[in-house]
């Protein structure tokens, strides 16, 4: 009988052995997927007990904090509709969204998985999440915010030097300290204050034209040489209409009066293929490497980066209507990378995360995202740029002593509805530190209705600047 | 004296650690700290008993029993307090039980002697649950003494065990051998058989009638592997395949809820909210446990899963203390089953050997179905895990079955002493 146990032992013996593969299963190869799965109410229910961590901005300024009053936790967002929906919120009953949702791996501290807090965690009963300082300057987001308040559009800024966004600002928006009171008004308010607008797509309108610029100097096109425009032209039977006509214009002229015959013109002159792979080398077609889903700016509405453009809306193309389709965050990207010789900065919203001991365990690095322009080409841009504001149509935006170089957009929109306007510069022009973008929607003339806004925040970061030295 | 002194010592420091973590985290109350002192006692007054008494068996058996029960409690305190409080109140009884049955069972053998009448008891326990039985969660298998529910299933399986090692004992070798040629195969006549499988089939078809069938098989596989055991013949095994198929499938299309399990089992994302939900909660606490767990109170299964504290408690601790502390109390289940065995080898004869392997059968089946099931290697059925889950009548069941175990082992070396010297003494 003796040799009988031994066999059902060794039977047991395997049995528990294959268990214990199956755990193996669960907790180690399959432990991510299991995260994932919808049905796993992990993250919600840890929510419930750990301490979110703070949001501030780049001084520490609070955005957005866990208070706690005995046993009950709040979240509250000391800067109310300023933030939104840039923030998000982070409710049990209707989720997160925004900077909540998509930080909440670092403001619940679940992105450590060193061993020592591993460790930790089954004896420090105390849990709290992670600080995140972002690197908005709320002085600026203020400024932007109270510029376009009132008006549904978006304002973006960012340091060119670093992709450090400075500012995002949404209109409409909301209070997120009363969300689940005013769920309700909230999603039936006009406007959709719980959709960033600056990652909603728009059609650039002129301001297209500094992309298309890329594609003239690319096709050897010489600058200097003047065009006449008499205020409309045909191509291939389609009218390409101006305003008014700008008379004998060169490139800076063109771009400064935005000249839509010229850039029409010169464009199709390019050819499809140097215009397709200039606006490739933009950004468009990709997804912003972005701590918040920015959707793929797109050229058509069916390709966001075709290989063949049909002539008229390849022409209309050039000045950003037909299909362009673009959004302010993108915008800003670009206008930043032709201050910053051509370079785009990989942007970004974290400037660090520190943990409850004030480690830093997270710090944002500049990083490039795309060479769009050679030093060459961006200076040309620029020069085009400086004499919209000084002489242009950009001249609302100018300040009196710093020199800014902007660019003006009124996108049509389609039907028979106001035109978006359109607002982006960058200052001081020989050495920029910020760069702007600002829409407004259904605003009129971008200098009417978005250079100001513009102005407000380019003034207040160079104040900054200058007191800070 | 030492030795096990200290075992049982850093055995309780297992409670009085995950105590103390708990009541950091105002998770335990303030009474479990006499509830735990009085466990203590209990352990460390039997370390005097077993000294003084000359206990001379297997000296690991109970400390890794002893840690099972402990992790057991520290999990429950921490999953449901008030049910924790009957918890210990019941391990003490079962203490108390083991002690009973190791020292005031004069000799095992005795118990050899009754076989048909264990299974007699077996078979009416069953039927009276079948009678006067509560149905809970679907199941019939309890029984109500006014505010005390009991479930005789369990004082079953000591019957059943009781039955099966003395009735093989005497029929080894009529089983073995066979006396009735079928093609190549000899099998044992129906009057040598008969009674095993008779008294198997009523009491696997009770427990199907009460719905209980993770029991059922429990029991099941419990009879099979015992006989293949004792006869060493492969045939046992075999014969069961069909009964396996056959009953299977009968099961699947008797009983709705057979088959909303299997489909479950095969796909339990698909209905993850609805009939999906323990087992898909059973995985989400395990896989989030990771490989060194949570920490203790800080998993979500001990509020997300049904029944945390009886079926699936195995679910909160793979959570609360990763794969590291699941694989460890999966080793002293493989601890306890193994040392069955040691004792069953060991044991002078062949009743005691069969009924320690059988106890070891019992307890490894146990363990490995209800783990296999909450970890989705088998379709789900709710049994105890023993010594862990919640439940009186199974801790105190199994106790005694631990009992027996030592007293099986305490008689064995003594014998082979007694053997050496040339004499014949009662006990102890």
């Amino acid at each position: 009988m003796t040799g009988g146990i031994r066999k059902i032992a060794l039977i047991m013996v395997f049995s528990f052995v294959f268990l214990s593969l199956g755990l193996v299963y669960w907790q180690v190869v399959n432990a991510d997927t299991m995260l994932e799965n919808p049905a796993n109410r992990r993250t919600i229910l840890l929510e419930k007990r750990i301490i979110r961590g703070g949001i501030y901005d780049v001084n520490g300024v609070a955005l957005a904090e866990t208070r706690i009053d005995g046993t009950s936790k709040e979240r509250v967002y000391p800067q109310g509709e300023t933030f939104q929906p840039l923030l998000g919120y982070a409710s049990l009953e209707y989720g997160s969204a925004g900077l909540e949702a998509a930080l909440a791996e670092n403001l619940l501290g679940l992105n450590d998985n060193s061993l020592v807090r591993e460790v930790q965690d089954s004896f420090d009963l105390e849990r709290r999440g992670n600080d995140v300082i972002l690197t908005i300057d709320s002085r600026l987001q203020k400024t932007a915010y109270d510029g376009l308040k009132g008006k549904a559009g978006a304002v973006v800024a960012i340091d060119p030097r670093n992709g450090d966004v400075l500012a995002l600002v949404s209109q409409p928006s909301f209070d997120a300290n009363t969300l689940e009171k005013d769920w309700e008004a909230i999603l039936n308010k006009a406007g959709s204050p719980l959709l960033n607008h600056a990652f909603s797509h728009f059609p650039p309108g002129s301001i297209m034209k500094v992309i298309t610029s890329a594609a003239l100097f690319r096709a050897g096109q010489d600058m200097t040489d003047i065009y006449n425009c008499e205020g409309s032209t045909i191509i291939n039977g389609q009218i390409i209409q101006d305003g008014q006509a700008h008379g004998w214009v060169n490139y800076d002229l063109a771009l400064a009066y935005s000249c839509n015959t010229y850039f029409a013109v010169h464009g199709i002159d390019a050819g499809q293929d140097i215009f397709l792979q200039a606006v490739s080398g933009f950004g468009f077609g990709r997804e912003i490497p972005f701590e918040l889903y920015v959707p793929p700016s797109s050229i058509t509405k069916d390709e966001s980066l075709p290989a063949n453009l049909e002539i008229n809306l390849f022409a209309e193309s050039t000045f950003g209507q037909g299909q362009v389709m673009i959004s302010p965050f993108h915008i800003a990207l670009i206008t930043a990378g032709i201050a910053n010789k051509g370079e785009i900065m990989t942007p970004h919203l974290i400037d660090r995360v520190i943990n409850t001991k004030q480690n830093i365990i997270y710090e944002s690095q500049p990083e490039l995202w795309l060479t769009a322009l050679s030093t060459d080409e961006a200076e040309k841009i620029k020069s085009g740029m400086i004499l919209a504001v000084n002489e242009g149509t950009a001249s609302p935006g100018a300040l009196p002593e710093i020199q800014v170089a902007a660019k003006t957009g009124s996108a049509e929109p389609g039907g028979n509805k106001t035109t978006h306007a359109w607002f982006i510069a960058f200052a001081p022009a020989d050495d920029p530190q910020i760069a702007v973008a600002v829409l407004v929607e259904h605003g009129g003339s971008g200098g009417g209705a978005a250079a100001p806004i513009a102005k407000a925040v380019i003034e207040k970061a160079l104040e900054r600047k200058v007191g800070d030295s | 004296m030492l030795n096990s002194i200290l075992l049982r010592i850093l055995t309780l420091a297992i409670l009085w650690i995950g105590l103390g973590v708990l009541t950091i985290d105002n998770m335990a109350g303030n009474q479990f700290i006499w509830q735990a002192a009085a466990f203590s006692l209990l352990v460390l007054i039997g370390v005097f008993i077993e000294f003084f008494l000359g206990y001379d068996g297997d000296t690991n058996l109970f400390p890794v029993v002893l840690t099972i029960i402990v992790i057991g409690l520290v999990f429950l305190i921490r999953i449901n307090p008030a049910m924790a409080v009957d918890q210990f109140i019941w391990a003490n009884i079962g203490l108390m039980a083991y002690y009973g049955v190791l020292f005031g069972l004069r000799d095992y053998k005795k118990l050899g002697q009754y076989q048909y009448l264990w299974g007699l008891a077996a078979l009416l326990l069953l039927v009276l649950t079948l009678i006067f039985g509560v149905t809970i969660y679907g199941a019939t298998n309890s029984i109500r003494v006014g505010s005390i529910g009991f479930q005789p299933e369990e004082l079953v399986k000591i019957a059943l065990l009781l039955f099966m090692a003395s009735y093989l004992d005497i029929n080894k070798e009529l089983l073995r051998i066979g006396t009735v040629q079928v093609g190549r195969f000899s099998l044992p006549d129906k009057r040598t058989l008969g009674p095993y499988i008779i008294i198997g089939m009523f009491v696997l078809g009770i427990l199907a009638a009460q719905k209980s069938l993770g029991t059922a098989l429990v029991f099941f596989l419990l009879m099979v592997f015992i006989i293949y055991m004792v006869t060493e013949r492969f045939i046992y095994l075999l014969m069961s395949l069909p009964v396996i198929v056959v009953s299977g499938t009968l099961g699947y299309f008797l009983f709705g809820h057979v088959r909303v399990r299997v489909a479950i089992w095969l796909d339990p994302w698909i209905d993850a909210t609805g009939g999906g939900y323990q087992i898909a909660q059973s995985l989400f606490a395990i896989s989030g446990g990771r490989i060194l767990g949570t920490g203790l109170g800080n998993g979500i299964g001990a509020y997300q899963i049904p029944f945390p504290e009886t079926d699936f408690i195995f679910a909160v601790i793979a959570e609360e203390i990763g794969f590291v502390g699941a694989m460890a109390v999966i080793s002293l289940f493989i601890i306890v089953v193994m040392r069955a065995f040691a004792v069953s080898i060991k044991a002078v004869d062949r009743f005691g050997q069969i009924l320690a392997a059988g106890i070891g059968i019992l307890i490894g089946v146990e363990a490995l179905i209800i783990l296999a099931g909450v970890t989705k290697m088998l379709p789900l059925t709710g049994i105890p895990l023993p010594w862990m889950s919640y439940g009186g009548s199974s801790m105190l069941v199994h106790c005694i079955l631990l009992g027996i175990l030592a007293n099986i082992s305490h008689n064995s070396s003594f014998s082979i002493s007694d053997i050496q010297v040339g004499k014949r003494v009662g006990v102890l």
